[in-house]
């Protein structure tokens, strides 16, 4: 909870702290780090009910054509991003319809087929450039300049948070948690599963959209195998599991770390670069395999059992 | 007529080396139980390895073949000796999330190592076309299929009639009672990822004269093998066969007679497999 408003209050203040040179770099790569965590919140959300989805990155591209085509078409900002989030809820209402009779790698791969069928609609509809790409009008027709772009992908990140935040105080994390444990045991209880799957869905699925309005404005250019891309989904799930799945706090620590990592690495390596990212997750789950969230929780545990050992 | 024979023909050709690839993922994860993200990419690093072979040796492709399939076969033992043995008993996600970060890790070093740029091996009979009346197809494709046919063969001569074949069909079944039987279930689990890795080389081998090595050949592989296996059902290594002459079909057919069908291709693939699984569940319920 602490790591939680400790991470959203420096978001906030970041663009006030002097850092000289490197703000406008910074405030640049954190914009990219905020809309990814989010999206990365908006999945756990979905996997906190057990289903492995790869259809992350279509919502996001959803999201992000659908908020660019009604911002051009002369719709306020707020009203676009929230078009972009029902377009992405709308189309994932459809595939959880056709698809919660699946589980596990079954759902993952069809999810995965949902997905890439998209790209290659949008890559093919000339009413949004095919593959040529979209240009995207600055959000509020740019007024306010780097600052509204900044606390827009903020609002976005602290809306994500809340959400996941009192998901988890709500009745619905419990029944998500036994729709995950033991589908027949949470039917029993009267645990209406497939519903559960379904709320789980919308909710992630509107997120995921928005974070991909939010990244349209900010980019100003969409290409399908960059807003659809089957990377935005696995980004998506590599921060929360590398943070700590179905906790709101290990996504968000997870996601600003990772992404920040491969900013680094992409500034020292150059090409090539995210090969340390693949040792850090392959390292990462060989020896936390409940993300950092559990390492803390654990070094926690330790301090209390040994009180005063370790001062 | 003759359009669609060879439109046929050319998907059936394209079948061989999907279902080579596929049944290595099958086996990664109907006998070990690991869903191998980096599967593909053991197909590029056979890929590179064919193509140094050429480059500093002059070695043909089809030499090439033997050295690839050990060369992977110790890879794949060494990544499951020292990554996966370890992540056996982890949450699905963790093992699928390790195999993701190893691919990306290969990936990558063939990105430091040989740069971004696709590279193709030109052997003499590259070109060398077959001309059966008025159908034409290549000599590379046909020998590919060949080799890949001739190989699946093995592949189930082995599973299906040595009595190694049968411990490795048990522990599939089972991960307990191989035990009781005195199968080693951890060396079969060595053998099978080995074996896994062994195929996806020998079809990187082929690929990097068929299409081309790069860095970013091997994940749409990845994902082809993964459509391929969901679609016959996990661990149904006879399925495999079928749904990847469909598949193959399938992106033939779009290829030839849908206009601009370039651009279509990945979606058709992946559109047939979204409606096999639907269909299949909601038949079952």
């Amino acid at each position: 909870m602490r790591t939680v408003f400790f991470i959203l209050a420096l978001a906030v203040v970041l663009p006030a702290i002097p850092i000289g040179v490197w703000r406008e770099f910074v405030l640049d790569a954190a914009q990219f780090a905020f809309i990814t965590t989010a999206l990365a919140l908006s999945w756990n959300i979905m996997a906190a009910t057990g289903q492995l989805s790869l259809a992350h990155g279509a919502f996001f591209g959803l999201g992000a054509y659908a908020a660019a085509l009604a911002v051009n078409a002369a719709v306020p900002t707020p009203l676009a991003l929230l078009f972009g989030a029902g377009v992405a809820a709308i189309s994932s209402l459809l595939l959880g319809i056709a698809t919660f009779r699946l589980h596990g790698i079954y759902f993952a791969i069809a999810t995965l087929a949902f997905s890439e069928v998209m790209r290659t609609l949008v890559n093919k509809a000339q009413f949004v450039g095919a593959t040529f790409g979209y240009p995207v009008p600055a959000a509020f027709g740019g007024a306010g300049g780097i600052l509204t772009a900044y606390y827009l992908s903020v609002a976005l990140l602290v809306l994500a948070t809340l959400v996941s935040l009192a998901l988890q105080r709500s009745r619905l994390h419990y029944a998500f948690a036994a729709t995950r444990q033991g589908e027949a045991v949470a039917r029993v209880l009267g645990v209406p599963a497939v519903r559960m799957k379904l709320i789980a869905l919308l909710i992630s699925s509107s997120l995921a959209g928005l974070a991909g309005g939010v990244y349209g404005m900010k980019t100003l250019f969409l290409l399908p195998p960059d807003a659809f891309g089957v990377h935005r989904a696995i980004e998506a799930l590599v921060i929360p599991i590398f943070g700590g799945l179905y906790t709101t706090a290990g996504p968000l620590a997870g996601g600003l770390i990772l992404v920040s990592l491969e900013n680094v690495l992409r500034l020292w390596v150059g090409e090539g670069y995210l090969v340390g990212y693949g040792v850090v997750l392959v390292v990462a789950i060989l020896f936390m395999p409940r993300g950092i969230t559990g390492v803390i929780a654990r070094a926690r545990r330790r301090r209390k059992e040994a009180p005063g050992a370790e001062d | 007529m003759e359009l669609l024979l060879q439109t046929i023909i050319n998907g059936v050709l394209a079948a061989g080396i999907y279902a080579l690839v596929a049944s290595g993922l099958a086996l990664a994860v109907g006998v070990v139980g690991i869903i191998n993200f980096a599967h593909g990419e053991f197909l590029m690093v056979g890929a590179f390895a064919s193509y140094v072979l050429f480059i500093a040796l002059g070695l043909d492709p089809v030499v090439s073949l033997a050295f690839g399939a050990l060369a992977l076969y110790l890879v794949g033992a060494a990544t499951f000796h020292g990554l996966i043995r370890p992540v056996l008993a982890a949450p699905e996600l963790n093992q699928m999330l390790l195999t993701f970060g190893i691919a990306v890790i290969l990936q990558n070093v063939a990105l430091l190592v040989f740069g971004g740029d696709t590279r193709v091996i030109y052997p003499p009979y590259q070109g060398t076309p077959i001309a059966i009346g008025p159908l034409s197809f290549g000599v590379v494709p046909l020998v590919a299929f060949a080799l890949s046919a001739a190989l699946l063969a093995l592949l189930y001569l082995f599973l299906y009639r040595t009595r190694l074949g049968f411990a490795v069909r048990a522990v599939a079944q089972n991960k307990i009672a191989p035990g009781l039987l005195s199968i080693e279930t951890s060396r079969i689990y060595l053998l099978a990822f080995g074996l896994s890795a062994a195929l996806a080389g020998v079809a990187g081998v082929m690929l990097s004269v068929m299409l081309y090595a790069s860095p970013h050949v091997g994940f749409l592989f990845t994902l082809k093998a993964f459509a391929i296996i969901v679609m016959a059902g996990l661990g149904n290594i006879t399925g495999v066969l079928w749904s990847a002459l469909i598949l193959a079909l399938a992106e033939a057919f779009v290829a030839t007679y849908v206009p601009g069908g370039g651009g279509w291709v990945e979606a058709v693939f992946f559109l047939v497999i979204f409606i096999a699984l639907v269909w299949r569940s909601w038949r079952a319920a």
